[in-house]
């Protein structure tokens, strides 16, 4: 390990007991955690002093297991998917969340859901393959613009560019796909190659130029965006320009990048959680990134996700299979 | 042995290359006559590799008929499948579009944009190829417009019947 950085745990409350919790996601201003997972809710969570509490329970709408959660950018909505098929859209009320629609359409698990910078579109993906995108409008009214079936098995996790309307997804079928509208039609244009398992999960960094993949094949990739060619012509292209490998003992499910710091969090099938940091005296078009910090047994099961709070520098919180939540404060020296 | 062994087409010559049903008996019968004992012999050796021959050459004949009508069996029931399944897509997009057409609100509108656009691909794309590279991108497209365009028009997208069917079709 290089530097001198620590990772110290904070808090561990159990946040979906006798089940997986698969997924954390912060409110844009860092103030709430949502949770979700085996038990079919999504839980609420907010500070008060110096522990977390429940602030709301979300029951009742899925079936079935709640696989991601999602807030939307000015954090009064929550969209919520399932292995139900669907996908809930909650509002937050003064007292609580309304369950506002439901969106159907997905012939099978619902496996990610992500809102647009703007808040006007939502994507969504499934083991059906294919990614979906809908519109939002003034109303609250959902309509799906568009069905891309640009991968081959399920597709695992969709997010979009920070700043952008640029969308990527991962899948099962070991590539990463990125969609953009073009001609009022939205299409993959670029099909990132080079994961030997299913990618897992992927994270833009604060400027959107470099994209984080992790992996079956226990490695993290690092993507950077090069612009058009001289002559101006044809598409941005993206490169992998760093392979993080011999890191991760397991399977890597999940990463994030922090939009404050520049840290890289992972969550593994090792029980480990990892943070890196790029070689601030790398060349910026081969970069080196290092493991900095990490937390062996920082959870007894597979850690599912790991999430920086986007305001507050170096806080984490990441979930596990065995039902609970950790928080972390990540301080480098 | 013998200089016949250069020379086997002397045995298909006369009677032989007429007719398989009676190939044997005659062949026979002509071979005795001929007054060379190596004749004779060179006939009984050189038998197994002319039958070996001519059977290949029915047999043959015989495959390729089968594989024609197989083929033709194969394709004829995957190319029905296909074109029912996107004649359904054409026929649900024509009449919605003539259910829309009249309608002014917004949302009708907007439905009538994502039927218009559906049938554009029939417009566009061509399906009864089979040989064509781009058919299963097409098909796939085709699909995937209407899903959304069942999810538009707030329809569930599983005429099981019409779909599912020709879902597991292969190109």
């Amino acid at each position: 390990m290089k530097g001198s950085a620590s990772l110290s745990l904070l808090h561990r409350f159990s946040a979906h007991p006798d089940s997986r919790c698969w997924f954390v996601s912060w409110n844009s201003s860092g103030t709430l955690l949502a949770s979700c997972g085996g038990d079919k809710v999504i839980r609420v969570w907010g500070r008060e002093g110096d522990s977390w509490v429940c602030k709301n329970v979300l029951e009742d709408s899925h079936q079935r297991t709640v696989r991601k959660v999602a807030w939307s950018p000015c954090s009064n909505y929550l969209a919520s998917a399932s292995f139900d098929a669907t996908t809930c859209i909650w509002k937050k009320k003064i007292e609580g969340f309304e369950s506002l629609t439901v969106l159907e359409g997905h012939e099978n698990e619902v496996k990610c859901v992500s809102w647009a910078p703007s808040g006007n579109l939502l994507a969504t993906c499934s083991r059906d393959k294919s990614v979906w995108i809908w519109e939002v409008d003034e109303e609250d009214e959902y309509e799906c613009v568009t069905v891309l079936n640009s991968h081959t098995q399920d597709v695992k996790h969709v997010v979009w560019h920070p700043t952008q309307e640029l969308l990527a997804s991962a899948s099962y079928d070991n590539n990463i796909c990125l969609y953009r509208e073009e001609d009022d039609d939205w299409e993959c244009q670029v099909t990132l190659e080079g994961h030997s398992s299913t990618v897992w999960s992927l994270s833009f960094d604060a400027s959107g130029h470099r994209l984080a993949s992790c992996s079956d094949d226990r490695t993290v990739k690092i993507w950077q965006e090069f612009p058009r060619d001289q002559a101006g012509t044809g598409e941005s292209s993206w490169k992998c320009v760093c392979t993080l490998s011999g890191f991760h003992g397991r399977t890597v499910y999940d990463v994030d990048w922090c939009k404050v710091t520049g840290a890289l969090a992972t969550a593994c099938g090792d029980d480990t959680v990892r943070v890196f940091k790029e070689d601030e005296s790398s060349d910026p078009d081969q970069p080196i990134f290092s493991m900095v910090a990490q937390a062996t047994k920082a959870h007894s099961q597979d850690v599912n996700c790991a999430a920086w709070n986007p305001k507050e520098a170096g806080l984490l919180a990441t979930c596990s299979d065995e039902g609970d939540i950790a928080i972390w404060k990540f301080k480098e020296e | 042995m013998c200089t016949r062994v250069c020379n086997p087409e002397v045995h298909l010559t006369g009677p032989f290359k007429t007719h398989t049903s009676t190939l044997i008996a005659k062949e026979w019968s002509n071979e005795l006559n001929m007054s060379e004992g190596d004749d004779l012999f060179d006939s009984i050796f050189l038998a197994d590799e002319r039958y070996r021959g001519e059977g290949y050459r029915e047999g043959f004949e015989r495959g390729r008929s089968r594989g024609l009508q197989e083929g033709r069996r194969h394709g004829a029931s995957h190319g029905a499948k296909l074109s029912c399944e996107i004649s359904f897509y054409h026929g649900f997009a024509v009449t919605w579009k003539c259910l829309l057409q009249n309608s002014t609100d917004v949302k009708s509108r907007k439905r009538l944009k994502a039927v218009e656009s559906l049938l554009a691909l029939f417009q566009s794309c061509s399906y009864d190829d089979p040989e064509s590279v781009s058919l299963q991108d097409n098909v796939e497209k085709l699909r995937a417009k209407f899903r959304q365009v069942c999810s538009m028009l707030n329809v569930p997208a599983d005429f099981k019947d019409y779909i599912k069917t020709s879902q597991g079709t292969s190109f």
